[in-house]
């Protein structure tokens, strides 16, 4: 055998072994969720939920906590938007007037805190920004999927 | 059937009970007909036409002569140092009102004049409200109340509920904050805790606050009693007295006393604040009107909009001034009342929704909401 068959014997070993790994890994998450499983991913999400809560209605430690200034006029998003209504997470995406352009939830948060808020606009991917989405989301759970509504 | 004909029957049927109506007929205009045709998504034809009130126009009989008054309430103002445009509208309905001609008989402020019950608040809405040279009269807001139980308030403004006659018509205005069960104690809460949960519209702490109280049912009873049946009658309060969403505290919790009392009267109008927003509805022999702010406009309750309310336009959030306002109500010699919301920027035309995508109400068709969790033993100190 010559030195080149070795090598590609060798290729050929270590992509049935990677396969082998990885379809290992591919099939682990399918398995049937254990309660405990469930209820860790349920605590995770409320967990945000809790804190996007906090958030939406101008809780000032969490802010603080979070490195976020979300408003300078004394103003919370929930005093607009209690329970989160009027917030139409399920249009989005979409063209949203007020920014002029196509955008997402996270596009209009930011507008919020910026203009009747006067806050400091914050990163769309940052911890505060899912935390908001989170509750913003779960509050209008259960409302009927209809995106580029206006 | 179709929906649009199971509406006007329900209304019929709600509109015409026996007994159980203000005593003068409701009238319409086409803009109004127009309008409710438009929501229902059909043309209406003309036999329904008398089956839709007009919001704008109520009758109110022996108005001895014309004249006006104004309403103006839901300023929430912070200290000026935090929120200049609170202030910039309060300061406007003001000097709206102070620029009518001919000039009102009176203001009525319906209450939450400051947004977390702030001495320095209290004071700057008083000092704004002396621009306008007329009789005023108020009554308080929850906002007003809870940092040191209405102390400030009352210095400032007087006692909370009252009494007068004015040109042929009985005005009562009636305190429906004051009176919350107590959630503070119990969690040891600082006037500021207990304030902060009681401004917090979709919070659970304060439980149903709102409320008239059996000592102030039986004031109202008693103030009545002198009065003739079919005279009008006109009650301000803060919020509504009816049922509208609990949840909010978009009522009073005894609204079921009230209305009995008020059943024997045949004219009877509500003038309450709270809200934010364009309402009307009708209780018994009671009609109800909702007025707007000058700080926010709440959004309508994903449940309970009355039947009756032709909803407001949705604010544009681009425009602090816009769906803000005040409100002039003109008892007329010929027997009626008129409510006219006097939206900023907006033409009286441009106040209610039209187009489904402008309205209020209409736009929120696929939105269903659920109540907070976060706020549930927030403040427990246990």
């Amino acid at each position: 055998m010559t030195r080149r068959v070795l090598v590609i014997v060798g290729i050929c070993v270590a992509v049935l072994l990677g396969v082998t790994v990885g379809t290992h890994r591919a099939l682990a998450h399918k398995e049937r969720h254990t309660p405990e499983q469930l209820k860790i991913f349920d605590e995770v999400f409320l967990e945000q939920v809790r804190i996007g809560d906090l958030l939406f209605h101008g809780d000032g430690e969490t802010e603080k906590k979070m490195g976020v200034s979300l408003s300078k006029t004394g103003m919370a998003c929930a005093m607009c938007h209690p329970f989160a209504s009027d917030t139409h997470p399920y249009e989005f995406p979409k063209f949203q007037e007020q920014i002029e352009k196509f955008g997402t939830l996270r596009d209009m948060i930011n507008w919020c805190i910026e203009k009747p808020q006067e806050g400091v606009r914050i990163d769309a991917d940052s911890d505060a920004m899912k935390a908001l989405e989170a509750y913003v989301y779960w509050a209008n759970r259960g409302s009927r999927l209809d995106p580029g509504r206006h | 059937m179709d929906s649009l004909e199971r509406e006007r029957r329900e209304l019929n049927t709600m509109l015409r009970r026996p007994g159980e109506r203000p005593d003068s007929s409701v009238r319409i205009d086409r803009r109004t007909f127009i309008h409710k045709s438009i929501l229902c998504g059909t043309a209406a034809g003309a036999a329904s036409f008398g089956w839709f009130p007009l919001l704008n126009t109520l009758d109110v009989a022996y108005g001895a002569e014309t004249f006006k008054f104004a309403w103006i309430s839901d300023n929430h103002l912070y200290p000026k140092d935090v929120n200049t445009r609170f202030v910039e509208k309060a300061v406007r309905a003001v000097e709206e009102v102070q620029a009518m001609t001919p000039p009102a008989d009176f203001l009525i402020h319906g209450g939450d004049i400051a947004q977390l019950g702030d001495p320095v608040e209290i004071a700057l809405g008083s000092d704004i409200l002396k621009e306008a040279k007329i009789r005023k009269v108020f009554i308080p807001g929850e906002h007003d109340w809870y940092l040191d139980m209405g102390a400030t308030w009352r210095k400032h403004f007087g006692d909370p509920n009252w009494t007068f006659d004015h040109k042929g018509v009985r005005f009562i205005g009636l305190d429906t904050v004051s009176r919350a069960p107590d959630y503070w104690s119990a969690r040891k809460m600082s006037p500021k805790e207990r304030m902060g949960a009681m401004a917090t519209l979709d919070g659970s702490i304060g439980g149903p606050w709102a409320g008239v109280g059996s000592d102030q049912l039986q004031w109202l009873n008693h103030t009545l009693s002198s009065w003739p049946k079919d005279r009008p009658v006109i009650v301000f309060s803060h919020n509504p007295l009816y049922e509208y969403y609990p949840p909010w505290n978009f009522w009073v919790r005894d609204w079921r006393e009230v209305q009995e009392i008020l059943r024997p009267y045949t004219n009877v109008t509500n003038v309450h604040g709270h809200t934010h927003q364009v309402l009307y509805n009708e209780i018994g022999k009671m009609r109800s009107i909702g007025m707007l702010a000058t700080s926010w406009p709440w959004p309508y309750a994903p449940e309970g909009v009355p039947d009756l309310t032709k909803c407001m336009v949705r604010a544009d959030p681009g425009d602090y001034f816009d769906g803000m306002g005040w409100a002039r109500l003109t008892v007329t010699a010929a027997e009626r009342v008129q409510n006219e919301y006097m939206m900023f920027g907006r033409k009286p035309q441009n106040v209610f929704g039209e187009a489904l995508a402008d309205s209020g109400c209409a736009d929120n068709v696929n939105q269903e909401l659920h109540p907070r969790i976060a706020d549930r033993g927030w403040y427990s100190k246990d």
